[in-house]
């Protein structure tokens, strides 16, 4: 072993990425150390860790937004290196810091680079200065409201409010006319705020119907850098990303080619180690404007995986070590394609809303070219603290054509059993002829919404019910005082075996 | 046994025969074969027809949540001996309308006395992050709002009534 090699990484995160980080530690021969709050003591990540610490009570702001905690734990366990996952701390320069002067690795780029491409308005400044092409707007936050309105008129409605600090679609708001701008921007702040701790917003001009690609950067502390080519991140709602796919359908080789050089020349000029992502808007015309970068492990980076072979969790942690970058430009391509659903604990029928419960049954798809990032299992309490993300399904294969016939193949057999999902919205989303075209840009899902949605099989669904309650009538009446037995004594499973396991009360 | 049972308004009749996982089922007055093999507590297979479904049932006040391959029907279940169908208990009079997780009131949208349409946004609640509509169940005029501004709320909570 060369002597910065890692023997125990903290992994300062939950849930799927958790799990994710606790996978990679654990094929490189590195001790795994998971953190919790108080509502995560039964969670999947803290059982899969090698050691695991808790870090506070249940909300993010006491437990793993808490830098002093995270830190507390990382000495107690001898962790010589901490991965941010997503989210929480990954973006924070702060945090970075006070790794770096505590003498511990933060497994993603310097403090001092999380500072400059994390704050949007600098972020932008050094993408034109690389000669990358940004989309008009405000280079700067705006406090003052008539400033913002005449800078709205200069650059033309529509416009889009962004908060600053902003990212994962909070402080977001689309302007269509003047009237609407100052009522768009007390909602903005006001989420902004809440998000980030931070209200201050800018303004960028609205690109209509735009593709969303982003494209994934590895670079080591050597000056050595490389793209993984894009991320096709069109499908959002609410401006959160819900189906990713790897290639784009909407790229030619040629732009391709030119956002990778793009990409790879901001990152250079920035000096920027370890993983990244460059988010671009593409508009109709192919014209790609650089969006904002996003300075750790993307939620969608499993796509660029399959398509590329690259372990980019462990590439991270070998970069992080100090080794060179393996990968060449020149070898790196993509093969076959690869399509990325989240499952959320959503409603899709009530308009996305959180469906907190426990997950009374799951069953996990699987087979050729299916991969399914879970963090959680059956028996897991899905809360109302943290993102409502359960899993990410990830279908691989030879063409696109293929890899969405296998994913519509891994949602149907998906089985979740206590919590709405967004599993029957992919189903839907998956056989939309304008998703089969790769016709797709960020509206798309508002407008398949739109048009009514396919029922369940409601018939089924009462059959099953009725025959449930009936056997419910009938062990009842059988045993009066045993109402609450379970239900299910018919066919075939034996009541023991329905006691154990505490039955559909 | 006959139960009345509502989906999203639409009443079905169902009677239920048989045991041991053969069921004779008259949904509606046509008559069906199902057979139900239990494969876990919440689920349970169902040949319907010829087809197979999965089927994950959880029990609710009213009746059962039903999770298919297609998504999730909520179904409400009386036995048609006891009492009035779910449909006739359905109110007709002024509707509740709550909050559906815990959360912060972020935003009120109107105010007593609005005429508001099935689906209008009312209530704008935060959690998990995320600001989340709550809509109106069914158009009508906004008899009150239980809720302010920036006030915590749980599951359940009162947040507003249609009539």
């Amino acid at each position: 072993m060369s002597p910065g090699t890692f023997r125990k990484v903290l992994v300062a995160n939950r849930g799927e990425i958790a799990v994710r980080v606790i996978r990679a530690c654990r094929e490189m021969g590195i001790r795994a150390v998971a953190v919790f709050s108080e509502a995560d003591r039964a969670a999947l990540h803290v059982r899969l860790a090698d050691e695991a610490l808790p870090i506070g009570p249940p909300p993010a702001r006491e437990s793993y937004l808490r830098i002093d905690r995270v830190l507390d734990a990382a000495r107690a366990s001898g962790a010589e290196a901490i991965h941010p996952g997503y989210g929480f701390l990954s973006e924070n320069a702060a945090f970075a810091r006070a790794c770096e002067e505590a003498g511990i690795a933060f497994i993603g780029p310097r403090s001092e680079t999380i500072a400059l491409m994390g704050e949007k308005t600098s972020a932008r400044r050094e993408a034109v200065a690389a000669g990358v092409p940004v989309v008009p707007g405000t280079l700067e936050p705006i406090a003052d409201e008539g400033t913002l309105a005449r800078e709205a008129d200069r650059i033309g409605y529509p416009v889009m409010l962004k908060a600053a600090a902003g990212g994962g679609g909070k402080g977001l708001r689309l302007v269509a006319a003047p009237r609407d701008l100052l009522p768009a921007l007390a909602r903005a702040r006001s989420e902004a705020k809440g998000a980030f701790g931070d209200d201050s917003v800018y303004l960028e001009k609205a690109v209509l119907r735009p593709r969303h690609v982003e494209i994934q950067v590895l670079a080591d502390r050597y000056g050595s850098a490389v793209h993984l080519f894009e991320r096709e991140c069109s499908i959002q709602r609410r401006h959160q990303k819900v189906i990713e796919e790897s290639p784009s359908p909407f790229l030619t080789p040629e732009l391709r080619e030119q956002m990778g050089t793009l990409a790879v020349a901001l990152v250079r000029r920035v000096g920027y180690e370890n993983a990244g992502t460059l988010e671009f808007l593409v508009d109709a015309e192919r014209k790609p404007y650089f969006l904002e970068m996003n300075t750790r492990l993307q939620v969608e980076h499993p796509v660029t995986e399959m398509v590329t072979g690259v372990d980019l969790v462990k590439t991270q942690i070998q970069i992080a070590q100090g080794e060179p970058l393996a990968l060449r430009q020149e070898t790196l391509a993509q093969r076959g394609h690869a399509i990325e659903c989240r499952v959320y604990a959503e409603d899709p029928e009530a308009g996305f809303l959180p469906s907190p419960g426990r997950i009374l049954a799951l069953r996990s798809p699987g087979g050729p070219g299916v991969r399914d990032d879970s963090g959680v299992d059956e028996g897991t309490e899905v809360g109302v603290h943290y993102d409502p993300l359960v899993s990410k399904l990830i279908a691989w294969a030879g063409t696109r054509e293929e890899a969405i016939r296998r994913m519509r193949r891994a949602v149907a057999e998906y089985r979740v059993v206590g919590v709405r999902t967004t599993l029957p919205f992919f189903a839907r989303a998956l056989t939309h002829p304008d998703f089969v075209a790769g016709d797709v840009d960020t509206g798309f899902v508002e407008r398949m919404l739109a048009t009514g949605n396919g029922r369940p099989a409601v018939e089924v669904a009462v059959v099953a019910a009725a025959i449930h309650a009936f056997e419910a009538r009938r062990a009842a009446h059988a045993q009066p005082d045993a109402a609450r037995l379970p239900a299910w004594r018919a066919a075939g499973l034996r009541e023991a075996h329905l006691d154990r396991a505490g039955g559909p009360a | 046994m006959t139960f009345d049972a509502v989906v999203d308004g639409r009443p079905f009749r169902v009677e239920v025969r048989g045991r041991d996982g053969r069921y004779t089922v008259r949904l509606d007055e046509a008559p069906l074969d199902v057979d139900v093999a239990v494969t876990g507590p919440h689920v349970a297979s169902v040949l319907l027809r010829g087809e197979s479904h999965e089927v994950g049932l959880e029990r609710r006040a009213d009746g059962y949540a039903v999770s298919l391959r297609g998504g999730a029907v909520t179904v409400d279940l009386v036995e048609a001996s006891h009492g009035p169908s779910p449909q006739a208990r359905r109110p007709h009079g002024p509707e509740r309308l709550t909050a559906p997780m815990p959360g912060r009131v972020v935003r009120v949208l109107e105010a007593p006395g609005a005429e508001v349409k099935a689906g209008q946004a009312l209530v704008v609640i935060e959690a998990m992050k995320m600001e989340n509509e709550i809509r109106a169940p069914r158009g009508g005029r906004l008899q009150a709002v239980a809720v302010q501004e920036g006030q915590a709320v749980e599951a359940g909570a009162l947040l507003a009534v249609v009539g």
